[in-house]
């Protein structure tokens, strides 16, 4: 079954509730007048279809696990964050601290996206069509990140593990990461990626991993240390 | 012969200056704060005498029962007793001690919390009230674990080292607790300090809603805060949309911090509490948005004190872990050999070599700990300090112990006096107004 709810004639807690129920069935949900309203798709739990024409605000798609959701427009902050699994797409730009903190799945902008694109990354792949903003993959701990267009300032800085993949400029690498050859495994597997988009272009990737300087302190007292 | 020896270069201090010669950084502490501040002791309760009449302190009925975030959620935090759990992480101590933690929380009718790194399944079973925690790290954040969550907790700081994130040496970090956080083993985690999708109060608001949204508005969201400018911090934490606000002294317990923000930044406990009820009072939410207050509550002299100044609960922290044994040495330990001090002096939780098996994730040590004995001695002691609470609030004729009130308080130095903003005894006047 296919249902439209129309975001003008519904309050975001009625929008989120009536998702909750219809994921449940299994269904596929169409959000129509979104009109970059904050926290539309919030918390899903359940397999479902949704397809939101317009543009969404703050948190939209985010702590869910297991929807396929896109949105047809622009995002705002952190879409997708805390992402378990599923997928999110958004046609045109996201803001900033996209895909924050996600554990799985994929997220992927048509467009560009803003500042800490990947922040706290647990998992799951980020691919961002066009460009990143500064610090992208801050702190990111594991997962893959895919930018096709150029990435800011401070990519990776205090990465723990992961990885960042850029086809164009990078403005600077963060603290504590570092730049190494792609191997010829880790383009198959982003080119994969590319062509689950429908992205026929085969480019090469500077690829951003951690330089692991920063897991240790650089000394410790007698007790601090791991023999009892 | 006796000789003088420096106020200031105290033997202390010059093997501190030895021992940062040796390492070249900041040096890490658990437990809490050194510093000798302003607090309850520097208050004194004026029970009655011959302008009111006492109720019987064993028998007559008295009011404990207590009522978390109320404002917005549908079913608010209802406890036994004002005196709760605080967010203490599964990997700064060991599955014992938070099972033993959440099943002494039920037995007393209270609440216990996730703390970073999240949920525990030995904990979410034991504790019939979690609180959730969302902290910037994100640890093990999962939505399947939010909605089973009594109240949601978003921590924008930790008393013990505001501004900063958690902190687990590589010790701490074995597999199990690396795999819930998503960490590589052995590292000395250090987390974020800021949340990864909010900056200001303005997001917090957004943040706020979408908690609710995922939890179907069922549950109060609190949001924790390290005391510093607590005036302006809970304005703002309310206006975003907080049920409860916790604030988070600077003596308030760690199981790793730099030793320099322990002692170096944050407030004490009563004016913090003072400034946020006011606060709360200026925004016409006193009342309404609830207010807890942490940080070096010891005993049910203290969380009467703090309910007198304004709060409506109180979280414990350090008493709980002693509760449980920090710091007394029993059969299986040796203190001197394990940690270098002699049980009473321990604040090296930070090591993962806790004598008693709390803050350790060894399972040598950690089998030290039998979390049903452990739970017993949590639960008698909550239930003593709500006992003292109870005694302490009849004493002064009342009947309820969110009866009590400031002017129930007498402070006992200057300090206190314009601190807590009660009158200093023997002179009836406030001082600092
Ligand atoms: S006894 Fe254990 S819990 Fe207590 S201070 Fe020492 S290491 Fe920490």
């Amino acid at each position: 079954m296919t249902y439209t709810l129309d975001a003008d004639e519904l309050s975001i807690r009625e929008i989120n509730k009536r998702l909750k129920q219809l994921s449940r069935t299994g269904a596929e949900i169409h959000i129509v007048n979104s009109r970059a309203r904050h926290n539309i798709i919030v918390g899903l739990l359940d397999r479902c279809k949704i397809t939101v024409q317009g543009s969404v605000g703050y948190y939209s798609a985010s702590v869910s696990d297991g929807p396929e959701v896109i949105i047809e427009g622009n995002a705002g902050w952190a879409l997708g964050e805390n992402l378990m699994s599923g997928t999110v797409s958004v046609t045109r730009d996201a803001g900033a601290s996209l895909a924050a903190g996600m554990r799985g799945g994929s997220v992927y902008v048509g467009g560009s996206a803003g500042a800490r694109a990947g922040i706290s990354m647990k998992g799951g792949t980020l691919l961002v069509r066009g460009n990143t903003g500064f610090l992208t993959g801050f702190m990111m701990q594991e997962g893959r990140i895919i930018v096709l267009g150029d990435a800011g300032e401070s990519v990776g800085d205090s990465m723990y593990e992961g990885t960042i993949y850029v086809a164009g400029n990078i403005g600077s690498l963060g603290s504590d990461a570092k730049e190494e050859e792609a191997s010829e495994d880790d383009l198959i597997g982003v080119w994969q990626t590319l062509e689950d988009h429908g992205i026929d272009q085969r480019p090469a990737f500077k690829k951003i991993v951690s330089a692991r300087r920063l897991y240790h302190f650089d000394s410790l007292e007698r007790l601090e240390m791991s023999a009892v | 012969m006796v000789m003088p020896t420096s106020q200031i270069f105290t033997p202390w201090v010059i093997d501190d200056i030895h021992t940062k010669a040796d390492l070249g950084r900041y040096r890490l502490r658990g437990f809490s704060t050194f510093q000798k501040v302003t607090h309850f002791d520097d208050l004194t309760f004026l029970s009655t005498g011959l302008t009111r009449f006492p109720l019987e302190g064993y028998k007559e009925k008295c009011e404990t029962r207590t009522v978390i975030g109320a404002l917005n959620p549908e079913t608010p935090l209802v406890l036994d007793t004002p005196i709760y759990i605080s967010g203490m992480s599964y990997g700064a101590l060991s599955a014992n001690a938070k099972t033993a933690l959440g099943k002494a929380a039920t037995m007393v009718g209270t609440a216990s919390c996730t703390g970073d790194g999240g949920m525990l399944q030995s904990e979410r079973d034991a504790s019939d009230k979690l609180i959730y925690q969302l902290l910037p790290s994100r640890y093990g954040f999962n939505p399947s674990h939010l909605i089973q969550a009594q109240a949601v907790e978003i921590v924008v700081g930790q008393g013990a080292k505001p501004g900063t994130g958690g902190m687990l040496m590589g010790v701490k970090v074995l597999d199990h607790i690396a795999e819930m956080r998503d960490l590589p083993t052995g590292i000395d985690q250090r987390s974020p300090a800021r949340h990864p999708d909010w900056l200001g109060p303005d997001d917090l608001a957004v943040k706020i809603e979408q908690l609710r949204e995922a939890t179907d508005w069922k549950v109060p969201i609190h949001v924790k805060l390290g005391a510093c400018r607590v005036t302006d911090d809970v304005k703002l934490a309310a206006k975003a949309g907080a049920d409860a606000i916790v604030i988070d002294s600077m003596v308030a317990g760690t199981g790793a911090s730099p030793e320099v923000l322990l002692d170096h930044s944050g407030i004490p406990t009563v004016p913090a509490i003072v400034m946020a009820r006011e606060a709360l009072r200026e925004l016409g939410l006193y009342g309404k948005v609830s207010l807890i207050a942490s940080g070096g509550i010891r005993s049910g002299a203290d969380a009467a004190k703090a309910l007198a100044l304004g709060a409506d609960a109180v979280a414990i922290g350090i008493s709980a872990l002693v509760a449980l044994n920090c710091n007394r040495e029993i059969p299986e330990s040796d203190f001197v050999s394990e940690v270098g001090v002699p049980a009473g002096q321990c604040s090296n939780c930070q090591t993962g070599k806790c004598p008693v098996g709390i803050a350790t994730q060894n399972p040598e040590l950690t089998a030290r700990l039998d979390p049903d004995e452990g739970a017993d001695r949590v639960a008698n002691f909550i239930n003593s300090m709500t006992m003292e609470m109870t005694l302490l609030t009849r004493s002064l004729g009342k009947s309820n112990v969110h009866s009590l009130e400031p002017e129930d308080l007498a402070a006992l130095t200057l300090e206190a006096s314009a601190m807590a903003q009660v009158p200093l005894v023997g002179t009836g006047k406030v001082f600092g107004t």
